[in-house]
């Protein structure tokens, strides 16, 4: 009777630990991986139609990791060598499901299209997880390691919070999360499509500052010669990173297998040792680590119990009301054309914003320009053809100061006075730029106006001999006769009133360097915005034509 | 008292960038004397050649080289390749093509009338077209300053970086009227070659004239 008192407390016992050891992940991960070889063995299973990822890696032997190689200590490759954090954790991956990795080079912009184009199997690129990419691709949970983007820039240079960096050019990568949070603080931003050129931009001063994750600058700040001359201003935006598979049902198998290898590696350590070995910071890894310990996550639901995982970084935008409609037509676009339209500034609202305030600051820009033109033209002809040399000379000099500047660098003395004057605004930047090309095409047409006045006094003189102060009269025929010229300046400045962008003013080209930087689409992007600023040039042109033709009029008259 | 105000190597570093400024503006104009000849050409044959060559020169001179510069910058992929080879411009391809556009159309409409001068069998009124060019030619060296807002170390981006560690307005206007005064006597000079050619073809042509 005792006998099978013992064996009945034995094979009780037997069973409850049977579940106990299912519910561990890493009994989890070995069903999965073996129920997939098993898939991967049958007859025909191989080639079948939309074949199951996890069983597609068994079939080929291989996982395409999608991995960067200009991004110094997390993924760079030097010949045939690559060497980083991300290519090993890619590699412990592959060698824990039994199969060759298979590297593609991917960048911020690539990494998600190239998954979308099975021309990967996973992402395992510094993509940090957030809710707007949380729709594009299935991450990996738990994540393989944190960041927050740093700011950069020279130890000289009084940077300290967000109020320092409104008005100032900052070189970003595209696709890079944290850029809208940039821009929405009144910054201009530089784009570059790979993080590894930053260092450089920045010590041959292309760049004054940059911004992009700790973990990238990292590697420069062990270099002596980069930590004398930079250092970090502030963080912002700390983001966990994820693997990413394709957001389908043929990759969920794979998207499981890899939340459990993730789940595990970061219990045993696997990643740590990992960063350990690639010279990365380890204390978000120390302190995962702990928690992936916890009895509570140490199961195969672990990744999926919101007190162990971490959330995404919230950079969900708002959507347009009319977002359905925009996919719609770019859709009805592709079906026809076969053209990959995207129109991002009609998506979500602050690219909406952005784009409606830059179509409208644009044709503000426009518009004072070309007041600002005639303006100074009439001003600066008038003193050029002043008798007096307290008037024309000071003119001259001007005008001829104006010839010798470069369109950037008059644009930037006219901000950085202007700056001085008053607190940096979106209007200030504006009415710099006014004032500016203004000053550049009303000098050249004021020099015009003068050399007409000047014909015109000696027509007169010859006729009726030496006159005073120049008449009005004088003048209006000599603003007429200069009509050629006079237009011809004020399609001038209606064709430079992109460069206002270049001092921050927030018109059109402004408006969609920003939008592109966080969103898709930039061929349609700059493609539309060529459109649009030929459109107005081509509208200006016509509308000088018309002035032209009255001002000659005017001449046939007097 | 300039040494005191500014880097030591900033004004090799801007010599060194306005070359850089006349490489662009180099390439602009070779590139945009081969595309508006050929335009020129196209013109004045007449037909429908001519009406597209008359509505690419109109387009090209409403494109904003500032826009066309971002455009380009865009639109081409960095690791875009021709028959295996990368064809991805850099920065200072990049301004050069920016600037074409507007170079072309300049040596489309000048070399129209040249070419007219020239059937008319004034070949002088013709040789107008040099001095025409060498003025854009330094249009094109000032605009190539566009480049500074693509990271292109030219004349004004040493110029802007210099500035940054400038603290007061006053050091910065310093340095600001440098760099005018570099350009300036660049663009002076261009100026007077150009005057120089036109009274040497004007002498050219009295002398012709006034010829039995």
């Amino acid at each position: 009777m005792r006998v099978w008192r013992i064996l009945l407390f034995v094979a009780a016992a037997a069973f409850a630990v049977l579940p106990a050891a299912a519910e561990t992940p890493d009994a989890a991960l070995a069903k999965l991986v073996a129920d997939a070889r098993a898939e991967a063995a049958v007859p025909g299973a191989c080639t079948a139609a939309n074949v199951d990822r996890l069983v597609r890696a068994f079939c080929e032997n291989r996982l395409r990791p999608g991995i960067r190689e200009y991004y110094p200590l997390f993924g760079t490759r030097e010949g045939d060598v690559r060497s980083g954090y991300d290519i090993d954790v890619a590699r412990a991956v592959a060698k824990r499901l039994g199969v060759e990795p298979v590297f593609t080079r991917v960048n911020a912009a690539s990494r998600i299209p190239l998954l979308a184009d099975d021309r990967i199997d996973v992402i395992v690129a510094t993509m940090g997880h957030n809710t707007q990419r949380d729709g594009q691709v299935r991450f990996i949970r738990p994540h393989y390691y944190q960041s927050e983007t740093t700011v950069v820039g020279p130890r000289a240079l009084s940077v300290k919070d967000w109020p320092d960096i409104a008005g100032r050019t900052v070189c970003v990568t595209i696709g890079n999360g944290s850029n809208a949070q940039i821009v929405s603080h009144n910054a201009r931003l530089m784009l570059f499509d790979e993080a590894g050129v930053l260092p450089g931009q920045l010590k041959d001063e292309t760049c004054t500052l940059a911004a992009q994750d700790d973990s990238f600058f990292d590697f420069y700040f062990i270099e002596p010669d980069f930590a004398a001359r930079f250092e970090k201003k502030f963080g912002f935006a700390q983001v966990p990173w994820g693997m990413a598979v394709a957001r389908t049902a043929s990759s969920e198998r794979l998207a499981r297998a890899l939340d459990l290898m993730s789940q595990i590696f970061l219990r045993d350590g696997v990643f740590l040792e990992i960063a350990r070995a690639n010279r990365v910071g380890t204390s978000f890894l120390e302190r995962q680590q702990v928690v992936w310990k916890r009895p509570e996550c140490n199961t195969d639901t672990g990744s999926g119990n919101p007190a162990c995982v971490l959330p995404a970084l919230n950079a969900d935008l708002e959507p347009t009301p009319f977002v359905a409609r925009v996919v719609a037509f770019e859709k009805w676009v592709k079906a026809e054309t076969g053209i990959d339209l995207s129109l991002p500034m009609l998506k979500t609202m602050p690219a909406w914003m952005l784009f409606k305030d830059g179509i409208v600051n644009s044709l503000i820009l426009v518009v004072g320009a070309l007041a600002a033109t005639l303006l100074f033209a009439l001003v600066l002809g008038a003193a050029q053809s002043s008798r007096s040399i307290l008037l024309r000379w000071p003119a001259r000099a001007i005008t001829i100061t104006l010839q010798s500047s470069p369109v950037v660098l008059t644009l930037v003395i006219a901000a950085a006075v202007a700056h001085a004057l008053f607190p940096y605004s979106s209007a200030v930047a504006i009415g710099a730029a006014i004032v500016a090309l203004g000053l550049m095409n009303g000098s050249n047409a004021g020099q015009a106006i003068a050399e007409a006045m000047h014909t015109l006094r000696t027509e007169r003189g010859s006729a009726r001999g030496r006159e005073g102060i120049p008449t009005r009269e004088l003048f209006s025929r000599a603003v007429n006769r200069s009509a050629t010229q006079i237009v011809s300046f004020l399609i001038n400045a209606a064709k430079g009133t992109p460069i206002a962008s270049f001092i921050g003013a927030p018109e059109l080209l402004s408006a969609l360097t920003d939008i592109t930087s966080f969103a898709s689409g930039r061929a349609t992007t700059y493609s539309l915005l060529l459109v649009f600023y030929v459109v107005v040039v081509v509208v200006v042109v016509w509308l000088c034509g018309k002035f032209q033709s009255w001002l000659e009029h005017r001449q046939a008259v007097a | 008292m300039m040494s005191k105000h500014f880097s030591a190597d900033f004004f090799p570093d801007l010599l060194a960038g306005m070359v850089v400024n006349f490489e662009i503006a180099a390439i602009a104009l070779v590139l945009g004397l081969a595309l508006g000849g050929l335009l020129a050409l196209a013109r004045l044959g007449g037909g429908v050649l001519g009406a597209v060559a008359t509505s690419l020169i109109g387009l090209m001179r409403a494109a904003p080289t500032f826009v066309v510069m971002f455009f380009l910058l865009n639109i081409i992929p960095r690791d875009a390749t021709l028959f295996g080879i990368g064809v991805a411009p850099s920065g200072i391809m990049t301004v050069a093509l920016s600037l074409v556009p507007y170079s072309a159309s300049y040596v489309a409409d000048n070399g129209a009338e040249a070419l007219k001068q020239l059937r008319a069998g004034s070949p002088l009124g013709a040789l107008q077209f040099l001095p025409n060019v060498t003025r854009a030619f330094f249009v094109l060296v000032m605009s190539s300053s566009a480049g500074a807002a693509i990271g292109v170390t030219e004349g004004i981006a040493v110029i802007l970086r210099e500035a940054v560690l400038l603290p007061s307005l006053g050091d910065k206007l310093v340095l600001f009227a440098v760099g005018i005064l570099f350009f300036g006597v660049t663009l002076q000079a261009g100026f007077a070659l150009m005057r120089f050619l036109q009274r040497h073809l004007g002498r050219l042509a009295t002398r012709d004239t006034a010829a039995p």
